[in-house]
């Protein structure tokens, strides 16, 4: 029986589906098998990170209604085969989902893959509620901004009321230039007011976007920072301690993040 | 979909320890029914358990009282182990029927009523903490969320949300915090703000703001002041001997 985990944020933009597309790219790497689930149904774009768009046929909505069976709307990655993806419906409407419904097919996913990875869309309406139903565990993430810890700070009151009592936290888009000039909170401010576990800090990385754009996860990229930092990710979701990286020479900001680290492990 | 936390609605058993803070320092009153093993246990758990590291700080002057208990000497020892293990409490008065506890009831009659509602961990976005008596706060209120009581507020952590202390129109409430930086502060219907200097890190260990006849003012808990007037001699307590030794701000 595999974990189901809900990837989500509150506010929009913040790198929820590049995260979703990598974290399981990853842990495919690393041989385990994984299906990436899009719920954000009218702004399909998790297939378009993983370059699958192409190949779809049926749709998660197409499941829950009765279309067609689970097996027949997953599209198999064309680099690994225990990596599949449920694409979202682009066209359908929202309400088209309900949270029991699609905790139905996350248990029967659970059965042949060992991790589940729920790509859930912004806001924390009925969207959310649909992505968060079938989830074992969470992951928050948001970007080093005040708006943006503001709603992930919201969307954990509301993960701590339900059954996932302790999400996990991974801080997107950071800028050590900018961190330094205090234009951008740091990331020990953010753990500080968000009082999580942190997984990991991705930086920000005009390769993520050029390669989400090519529908490469960035994680294949041997020289990129951003994909080292998700590999990491991928390791500590299986239980490996790993350090978090250095993104600057700085020392300050390094013995903070490894004191950070080190009270919380 | 706001979430709204109640706690009125369920009313929770009332917590043996209650914490007060006054311009001198804290009051723990201690409840004198419960049974002294339940006593102990919370006590403990709220000194020495997670939530211990919230009262790291200055030094602050601590008066506990512990009303009509009858203790046997070992339970009195083991009591007030409890906060002489505290570096940074400096226990001032001890007893049954304390100057402290005297000071807080002469204040505000009403107060010898209010119930005292403890709320651990982060009172978040978007959360909404009520309460129909004393509210503490063992963590941080962050932006966007908000706790309103009927009586006083004590947040041992960051206020940076909203707080709204004498709901009902008690103005003799009072809203403390370690780290003083709310979003708003309102006592009974007067509002206030952060004070500009807020935000760092305590050179006091709580500030806390109440009304004057002139409107809101914040103020830093005297615990200096305090070390000089207790002596040796405090009634029956143990006074500050040996625990005042460096005062260091
Ligand atoms: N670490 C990064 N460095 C640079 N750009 C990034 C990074 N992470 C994400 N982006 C870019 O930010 C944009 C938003 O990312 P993404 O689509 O993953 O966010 P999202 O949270 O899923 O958004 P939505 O709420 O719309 O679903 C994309 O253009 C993406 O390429
Ligand atoms: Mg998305």
């Amino acid at each position: 029986m595999g974990t189901a985990v809900v990837i989500t944020s509150g506010k929009g933009g913040v790198g929820k589906t590049t995260s979703t597309a990598n974290i399981g790219t990853a842990l495919a790497l690393l041989g385990k098998r994984v299906c990436l689930v899009d719920t954000d149904i009218g702004l399909r774009n998790l297939d378009v990170v993983m370059g699958l768009e192409n190949r779809i046929i049926y749709d998660i909505v197409d499941v829950a209604s009765g279309e067609c069976r689970l097996e027949q709307a997953l599209i198999r990655d064309k680099r690994f085969d225990h990596l599949a993806v449920l694409p979202a419906s682009q066209t359908k409407d929202k309400s088209a989902l309900d949270p029991d419904r699609v905790r139905d097919m996350v248990v029967q996913l659970k059965q042949q893959f060992d991790f589940v990875f729920i790509d859930c869309p912004a806001g924390i309406e009925h969207g959310f509620r649909v992505a968060v139903a079938g989830a074992d565990e969470a992951i928050v993430v948001t970007t080093p901004e005040t708006a943006s810890v503001r709603d992930a700070d919201r969307v954990i009151g509301l993960l701590e009321a339900s059954h996932l009592k302790s999400p996990k936290l991974i801080i997107n888009r950071i800028r050590p230039k900018m961190v330094k000039q205090g234009d951008m909170l740091d990331i020990d401010e953010v753990v500080q007011v968000l009082a999580i576990d942190l997984l990991g800090v991705i930086p920000d990385e005009e390769t993520v976007i050029k390669n989400n754009i090519k529908g490469e996860p960035i994680v294949m990229n041997p020289d990129s920072r951003a994909a080292m930092a998700y590999r990491h990710i991928a390791r500590r979701i299986l239980g490996d301690s790993v350090p978090l990286m250095v993104l600057d020479e700085e020392p300050g900001l390094w013995s903070r993040v490894k004191r950070l680290i080190g009270g919380r492990r | 979909m706001a979430v709204k936390m109640i706690v009125q609605s369920k009313p929770e058993p009332k917590h043996p320890v209650a914490v007060k803070g006054t311009r001198e320092g804290l009051v723990f009153l201690l409840d004198e029914h419960c049974a002294y093993e339940d006593l102990y246990r919370c006590l403990t758990d709220l000194l020495t358990g997670e939530s211990a590291g919230l009262f790291n700080g200055p030094q602050v002057a601590v008066s506990v009282d512990y009303g009509d208990r009858a203790l046997t000497p070992e339970q009195a020892r083991a009591l007030l182990g409890v906060f002489l293990a505290r570096e940074n409490f400096v226990v001032r008065e001890w007893g049954g029927h304390t100057a402290a506890r005297k000071a807080l009831y002469g204040q505000r009659p009403s107060a010898r009523a209010q119930n005292q509602f403890i709320h651990k961990g982060t009172v978040r976005a978007g959360q909404d903490l009520y309460f129909d008596g004393d509210v503490v706060v063992v963590g941080d209120v962050n932006p966007g969320g908000q706790v309103s009581a009927a009586g006083d507020i004590y947040v041992f952590g960051r206020l940076r949300g909203i707080a709204h202390a004498g709901i009902h129109g008690d103005e003799r409430a009072i809203i403390a915090a370690a780290e003083f930086a709310p979003t708003q502060v309102r006592i009974a219907s007067v509002v206030g703000w952060a004070p500009e200097s807020a935000g760092e890190r305590m050179s006091t260990f709580m500030e806390f703001a109440y009304l004057t006849a002139d409107g809101m003012a914040v103020d830093k808990m005297q615990y200096a002041a305090v070390l000089r007037q207790a002596g040796p001699g405090t009634a029956d307590g143990p006074g500050s001997a040996g625990a005042s030794a460096g005062e260091g701000g």
